[in-house]
């Protein structure tokens, strides 16, 4: 059935508007980082620069030693995504698939995890990390980013599983596939979407902590992005708005290019027709 | 069958033990061997950074077994970070914060007591008024730096036109309303005033009339709220609502929000930490003249002096030679670096008399450093739960007054009756 012209119009100007609204904020965020600090102070702010400069981030790459604390949290991240999904995984599938009593009760848990202030963790957290000598270091913070993270990777991939026919393990049983050739031949292709969500949101999760970093990570050399772009910001409300700006434009670089990566791997309705209705 | 399994749980080992390539935290130097002292510094002007980084490099070139390492930190989170490196030993040997952030540090025995160890001259240098914001049974838990006081920054083209003299030792209140009040016209105001947050401005320039908020210490401490308290609100509250003298939208923003509006015209003085001056350096508009008024008297010029501070955990191992670098942090020439950078007065008068000089009093300077002499201990620095009872009872019972809201007498019941909900 074809649409008709006007509707595909009206559909175009509805999608036109929508990424204008969400792209608004960056292209804010992008003016910002080129302006001055008198145009910082107009009443009558302009959306583009008058007088366009890249002084905001020669200040912000040379003062504040952006690049390297990217380069740390770019490898804090990565780690953390990749442990979560690795960890996660099979622990998801036994979840979704085996019937037991621990079932309830590790769903439970899942759960009432998620609802500890980290106010109120991080001191034991910090006590226990301390004699394993694992304060001050990145192993330490991916460790706890990784276990921070654990729990809604797996309640994000339980679901995931579940939605994964039984039928088709079925009949790889039936074709003579053991529970490992099924998993990794049948189960993982058609969870690809989910592993990707799942590894979307550890990524995002990891790559903007902020507290657990600042009280695990002393050494300037390790300190993580978010650690670095607080540091624009002074007592009394003191903004380097400029900087910061052109900071934050920075540091959504990587995220942007991890997100395109993976985005062109989150396809969906691979299950569709995967099994007779 | 288990292999891919067995592979998936060892690759999650080998990636973790992969991602092990950070530094460790390092121990405690052996005796006889060369002491380092880590010191975080909140500076946050790039100017301040520099001066600070320049302070530690003198020092480490003359004390070749006495070198310190500069650790950067952030305002914006110091106190969370302070209270889990207190709780885990591992805070810096030496600690940059602001005086009412680590005087609960202090009562909790978190820091050493410095008298022993700060030199004479520190000590001679330093007003006894600042000195007891930093002091708690005769010890001495900080060694106090950088103050700031609220000054008020005025349009010298509007002013001149107005006739408006802005010379003498100080401003009297009435004479600032009545300013206020001729420079409202034209449907522009007198002043602009960012009190999104006001509790800290209102009780700071309280003293101005002896407002004391508070009677007794610690968590004994009673609330007293009576005239002399509410002495600034009201003259607010009158210039906003009765003379409309100060820009209503001013109101609800912060500071440094209200400077656009005093940029553009929109009003002819604003109030604010002398520290905005540095703003107005940076953002003013090429050609626009602006002036700092003189200190503002009510009964005193007093003000509630909050130092920024250097402190030594108790439980450092150094606390000799972390003190030996504060005293040499606070000689007069490197207090004036850092304290011209912040664009925030010194403690010490002659660091203060370096400052005037390489200034010329300039840019406000001569205002802003006698605005800062009569800087004094408040009586809310000594009350264990006052960060409490100014955001949870002060900040929206203020804002509700100056929104004009609640009346004078529910604004002085609502202080003092949420203290006893704020102290239980």
């Amino acid at each position: 059935m074809r649409t008709k012209p006007a509707i595909r119009s009206f559909q175009y100007v509805a999608v036109g508007l929508y990424l204008i609204f969400l792209g608004f904020p960056l292209l804010w965020l992008i003016s910002t980082s080129l302006k001055s600090p008198r145009e910082f102070a107009s009443i009558t702010p302009s959306l583009l620069p008058k007088s366009p400069q890249i002084s905001n981030y020669t200040e912000a790459l040379q003062e504040q030693g952006l690049i390297r604390s990217m380069a740390n949290s770019l490898q804090i991240s990565i780690a953390t995504t990749i442990l979560v999904i690795v960890v996660s995984l099979p622990v998801a599938y036994a979840l979704a698939r085996f019937r037991s009593r621990l079932r309830p009760i590790t769903n439970g848990w899942i759960l009432v995890s998620q609802v500890f202030p980290v106010i109120l963790i991080v001191i034991p957290l910090f006590m226990i990390l301390r004699p394993l000598h694992l304060t001050n270091t990145i192993p330490g913070v991916v460790i706890v980013y990784m276990v921070w993270s654990m729990p809604f990777a797996l309640w994000m991939l339980q679901g995931y599983v579940a939605a994964v026919p039984r039928e088709l393990e079925e009949a790889a049983a039936v074709d003579g596939a053991g529970r490992a050739r099924t998993i990794v031949s049948i189960v993982m292709p058609l969870l690809r979407p989910g592993l990707i969500a799942t590894a979307m949101f550890t990524f995002i999760s990891a790559w903007n902590e902020f507290f657990f970093a600042l009280v695990l990570l002393q050494d300037p050399q390790l300190k993580t992005l978010p650690l670095v772009l607080a540091r624009f910001v002074g007592a009394e409300g003191q903004v380097q708005i400029g900087p910061l700006a052109a900071a934050s434009v920075l540091a959504t670089v990587p995220s942007l290019v991890f997100f395109a990566f993976l985005q062109r791997r989150l396809t969906s309705g691979l299950l569709s027709g995967a099994v007779k209705g | 069958m288990r292999k891919p399994l067995i592979a998936l749980m060892a690759a999650s080992s080998l990636l973790l033990l992969a991602a092990c390539g950070g530094s460790g935290d390092g121990g405690e130097p052996a005796p006889g061997e060369k002491i380092t002292l880590k010191f975080q510094s909140l500076a946050f002007q790039k100017t301040t950074v520099a001066a600070s980084k320049k302070i530690v490099a003198d020092w480490n070139a003359s004390h070749p077994d006495v070198q310190v390492e500069y650790v950067q930190g952030s305002w914006d989170s110091v106190h969370d970070q302070l209270v889990t490196q207190f709780q885990g030993g591992t805070a810096p040997d030496i600690i940059h914060d602001e005086s009412a952030d680590i005087t609960g540090f202090a009562q909790q025995g978190y820091l050493a007591d410095l008298s022993p160890y700060l030199s004479q001259a520190t000590k001679d240098a330093v007003p006894q008024g600042v000195w007891d914001t930093v002091s708690t049974d005769g010890k001495v838990f900080a060694a106090p730096t950088l103050l700031q006081s609220y000054v008020v920054f005025g349009n010298s083209a509007l002013l001149k036109q107005a006739g408006i003299a802005t010379t003498g030792d100080s401003l009297s209140w009435d004479d600032l309303q009545a300013n206020a009040k001729k420079l409202t016209a034209n449907g522009k105001y007198g002043l602009g005033w960012g009190l999104k947050s006001p509790t800290a401005t209102v009780l700071n320039l309280g003293m101005n009339f002896d407002a004391a908020f508070f009677e007794g210490t610690g968590r004994d401490a009673k609330a007293k709220i009576g005239d002399p308290e509410l002495e600034v609100p009201k003259r607010i509250h009158a210039m906003a609502y009765t003379d409309k003298s100060i820009e209503p939208t001013s109101l609800t923003q912060s500071g440094s929000d209200a400077l656009p509006g005093f940029f553009a015209g929109k009003y002819a003085m604003v109030v604010a930490g002398n520290f905005t001056a540095q703003q107005m350096v940076e953002q003013a508009p090429k050609g626009f003249a602006w002036e700092v008024l003189p200190p503002l008297k009510g009964t005193s010029e007093k003000q509630a002096a909050n130092p920024q501070t250097l402190s030594v955990p108790a439980e450092g191992k150094h606390i000799k030679q972390s003190a030996e670098f504060i005293d040499f942090f606070m000689k007069a020439e490197n207090l004036a670096a850092v304290g011209q950078g912040d664009w925030l007065i010194p403690t010490t008068q002659a660091a203060r008399d370096v400052i005037q000089q390489a200034t010329g009093g300039k840019q406000g300077w001569s205002q802003m450093l006698a605005s800062g002499e009569q800087l004094t201990k408040a009586p809310f620095q000594s009350v264990d739960n006052y960060p409490k009872w100014k955001d949870q009872v002060a900040t929206p019972a203020l804002q509700e007054f100056l929104a004009n809201k609640i009346d004078l007498a529910t604004l002085g019941k609502k202080l003092n009756d949420g203290w006893e909900q704020a102290n239980s």
